[in-house]
């Protein structure tokens, strides 16, 4: 009894898993925002003078911008003085020559992520030229740039990517290796004054990640980014430009975490799709920022803003697992500019303890024959707060567009919140649009078939809620739809009972 | 100056001239007053307003009362009936009932006994009609009264220029008691009626509620409906309106005490350049309540139908049971139909669900019709009607379907 009085102890205790820090010398700025500083990270990146009128334009736009309150979140009044706008772990500088001379600290962080070893060596940007064939022979087949506070480590499988002539790597060499790429899409998604969030990561991106695929190519692999949060009072702001041309395929996952902090986090990122005619970009997210403690102290504020324009032809497919955060604010969306033009939503975001989420999508059907598909799966345990968010327009040219939407609600305990805010906006008597909500707890009869077949309360809850996800996780690609499995079941622990 | 603040002022100015008469409803108007200058007017930015200007209201509207004046009655569906015109009663045109338990009492200053203005109104609009109110009317059921006939409240507003005219129900049911209480507005020429609608339904007691807004095309609306239901009592309210300049409706219905129902349904159908707008919020307060909401819409010409439905349970209100459903029609290039269900929960043992669809008549069923020689007008007025027969049938009151029917049918063939 006292036994498994511990185990189930434990089991609660249970904390988030990634929340270590990482003692690595860094390179970071005071804390403060003013033009200066944006032009400190311009120089620092080396960038073109256009790049840095463009920071500074959206810095002077975002200065006029109040600050946005609609969304069904509260947090106190975020001071952006007291961040700092840039780190970069000092290493990286000196360029280590094997994995002996690379900081341990970092290492180990990786380690704990679970990075395979030669995938690590890549990402500690160890430049030895024997380990390029490790590179070729490698098991896994998922291409990874990893971001590390401000700066993108490094990327890997870029040879064998450049065999296919895709681009893959993070944005600041991109602005230096493939200026005319960067100059003609950045920002044509998310435009620098598009909101606060944006604006504000328009004048102050320090890194992400850039991808090219040619005409009619499909990505050999899975592309992915890793994003972490490591130095205190730092904000992470990345820019995520993917550009899919005509008749291209990719694949695209990003996850990230951060450490155990008290104090709370800032992450604006923006995310910019193009679907030019005929391509497909799939983009799975799997969103574990720390969330705070139990009390609801700390956590990662992520103030997200991803879009995608979507060409003739073309499908964009967003699908987010979000089980970090202290608040998630994030709305990913498909302009459907194109005819025929396919966007879709898949979505499950679990919110827990004092978490609150408001995230949804936006499918704005301009195009003749767009189709969309919207399934949002909202969980609530604790005292925690889940709304859901969206936006379904038809434009008067949109004939025949066609709009699916599911959100599904599931509560558990008395304490937390549900809640769905879907607009709808139709201007053609040719276009059709459903919309079905639902909420709801775990059904006591599921729970008792689970329990009376021998099943603990906290297994067959976890059971139940997977399913009820089964929809989203089919989604995603396979290695990570088992990660984002069990990544819910962590989250889980303790939330029940 | 924007427009919000000149509404403001312009709302301010009447409310204050107003506030100046001392009579049984002087305490009601400073209230509304205090409120009114509390509360600013929604501009572009206000959320609950995002779809809908107040620009029509430009034209001064509420810088002037509408004026007395001498109209024929409205239809007539039998039962007591009480007139108002131009927000004054009409003691000509009306019948006032003499059913023992029904107690019908004017507001109109000569009472004491003239309720305050309930705080769970929040807009401007109902704090203005408390504060310039001349006229109302309050009913008060007894305890286990069945009252057996309808009573039909008509408000007719007409005006030849710009003008308001300031209308006021109220309705207090009495334990075990019951009611069928018809609220019907009618009007034409650019008058707006601001109208506040008070019901509670006491415990145990029986509402059946119509509300129908039939004015003319150039006239605006703007009410404001509170319904509130207590212990075990059961709430229907049926709301058909068709569309107009300008209409706004703010309903809350508050499910107030344990074993509450409400059911409450809707047709909305907007014709040429008319806007409706309808924003309902069901909250459900107390544990055991029970809520059903369906609403259809036809959106034809350059008409722009607006709904708002937002299901809100409170912490500790434990099996709730709540769906709400909103069909819209959308028969033209031009008609815009903008919907939001919303659910706001605050609490695991819910039954909660909405659905919402937008959509077009259905090709099939039109061509069926054209081949069987029918014509392109009659096959979709048949088709609209169709589409809002549930309800029609479902209507418990057979005088209004037989009123509604051609009513629709019309605001459906006008192109």
């Amino acid at each position: 009894m006292s036994n498994q009085q511990a185990e189930l102890d434990k089991a609660i205790e249970r904390e988030y898993e990634a929340g270590f820090t990482t003692d690595v010398e860094s390179d970071t700025l005071p804390p403060g925002l003013d033009e200066d500083v944006i032009r400190h990270i311009s120089a620092k990146k080396n960038e073109p003078e256009w790049l840095l009128d463009w920071r500074l334009q959206a810095y002077r736009g975002w200065q006029e911008m109040p600050h946005p309150r609609w969304a069904h979140v509260h947090y106190p009044k975020i001071d952006f003085n007291s961040i700092s706008y840039y780190s970069a772990p000092r290493s990286m500088a000196d360029g280590p020559r094997s994995l002996d001379e690379v900081d341990p600290e970092l290492l180990r962080t990786y380690e704990k992520l679970g990075i395979p070893l030669h995938e690590q060596e890549m990402l500690a940007g160890v430049q030895n030229p024997e380990h390029a064939a490790d590179e070729q022979q490698g098991s896994s087949n998922v291409a990874v740039d990893a971001v590390f506070d401000s700066v993108s480590v490094a990327t890997t499988f870029k040879k064998k990517l450049a065999e296919a002539g895709v681009i893959f790597c993070s944005i600041s060499e991109a602005v230096q290796e493939h200026p005319e790429l960067i100059r003609k899409y950045l920002g044509t998604v998310v435009p620098k004054g598009d909101n606060f969030f944006a604006a504000l990561n328009s004048a102050v991106f320090t890194d992400g990640s850039f991808v090219y695929i040619p005409p009619g190519v499909r990505c050999p692999m899975e592309l992915s980014t890793y994003f972490r949060i490591n130095e205190a009072n730092t904000g992470q702001f990345e820019r995520t430009l993917i550009v899919a041309d005509e008749g291209s395929h990719v694949s695209y996952l990003e996850g990230c975490t951060a450490p155990q902090r008290d104090e709370n986090q800032l992450h604006a990122a923006v995310v910019e799709l193009v679907a030019l005619p005929g391509a497909q970009i799939k983009y799975s997210t799997v969103q574990n920022w720390y969330p705070g403690d139990a009390e609801g102290k700390g956590g990662i504020y992520n103030f997200v803003t991803k879009r995608g324009v979507a060409h003739d032809n073309s499908h964009i497919s967003w699908t987010q697992v979000e089980t970090g955060s202290a608040i998630t604010w994030k709305y990913p969306s498909v302009v459907l500019r194109g005819d025929n033009a396919v966007g879709e939503f898949y979505s499950v975001a679990l919110a827990r303890n004092y978490q609150q989420a408001d995230t949804g999508t936006k499918m704005i059907h301009l195009g003749r024959n767009t189709r969309s598909t919207i399934v949002s799966k909202g969980i609530s345990a604790g005292h925690a707060e889940n709304s859901y968010r969206g936006l379904v327009r038809f434009g008067p040219r949109a004939d025949n567009a066609r709009n699916f939407t599911q959100c599904d609600s599931l509560l558990l305990g008395e304490h937390c919140g549900a809640h769905t805010f879907p607009y709808i906006e139709s201007r053609n008597p040719s276009a059709t649009v459903e919309h079905e909500a639902t909420t709801s707890r775990v059904s006591e009869d599921q729970l008792f078939l689970c329990l009376q077949r021998g099943l603990d309360e906290e297994k067959a809850v976890s059971m139940i809620v997977n399913g009820f996800c089964k929809e989203v996780f089919r989604e995603l690609p396979m290695e990570f739809a088992v990660e984002a499995g069990k990544l819910l079941e962590v989250s889980l622990e303790g939330a029940v009972g | 100056m924007n427009l919000a603040e000149q509404l403001k002022e312009q709302a301010l100015t009447e409310a204050r001239r107003q506030a100046a008469r001392e009579d049984g409803l002087a305490a009601l108007r400073r209230e509304g007053l205090a409120a009114l200058e509390r509360t600013d007017f929604p501009g572009r930015k206000t959320e609950a307003w995002k779809y809908t200007s107040l620009r029509a209201l430009e034209d001064g509207h509420l810088s002037a009362l509408a004026p007395a004046r001498e109209l024929e009655a409205p239809a007539d569906f039998g039962g007591h009936r009480l007139v108002f015109i131009n927000g004054r009663f009409n003691e000509a045109l009306s019948q006032l009932p003499d059913e023992a338990g029904l107690e019908v009492i004017r507001l109109d200053g000569s009472s004491e006994a003239a309720p305050g203005a309930s705080t769970e109104f929040t807009t401007p609009f109902a704090h203005l009609n408390a504060a310039a109110l001349e006229d109302g009317l309050m009913l008060r059921v007894a305890a286990n009264t069945a009252v057996e006939t309808p009573v039909h409240v008509c408000f007719v507003s007409s005006a030849d220029s710009p003008a308001t005219s300031h209308t006021r129900l109220h309705l207090e049911l009495g334990e075990a008691s019951s009611l069928d209480l018809i609220e019907h507005y009618s009007g034409d020429g650019p008058a707006l009626t601001n109208a506040v609608t008070e019901l509670h339904a006491g415990p145990a007691s029986r509402l059946r509620h119509y509300r129908l807004q039939s004015e003319q095309t150039e006239s605006l609306h703007i009410g404001s409906l509170l319904l509130v239901a207590n212990r075990d009592s059961r709430v229907e309210s049926y709301q058909l309106m068709q569309g107009s300049r300008l209409r706004r409706n703010d309903v809350r219905a508050i499910l107030a005490e344990s074993g509450a129902e409400l059911d409450m349904r809707g047709i909305f159908i907007g014709r040429g350049k008319s806007h409706t707008d309808n924003q309902v919020c069901v909250e459900h307060r107390v544990p055991h309540c029970q809520s059903h909401q369906l609403y259809k819409g036809l959106a034809g010409d350059e008409a722009r139908l607006v709904f708002n439905g937002r299901i809100h349970i409170h912490a500790g209100a434990r099996q709730s049971s709540a769906d709400l459903t909103n069909k819209n029609l959308l028969l033209s290039r031009g008609a815009e139909v903008d919907t939001k269900p919303e659910l706001e929960i605050y609490n695991d043992d819910v039954q909660c669900s909405h659905g919402t669809t937008v959509g077009q008549m259905d090709h099939d069923a039109l061509f069926y019709l054209r081949s069987r020689g029918v014509d392109e007008k009659t096959a979709q007025r048949m088709l609209g009607l169709g589409f809002v027969n549930e309800l029609l049938q479902a209507l418990p009151h057979e005088g209004i379907a037989e009123w509604a029917r051609p009513w629709l049918g019309q605001s459906l063939e006008q192109q």
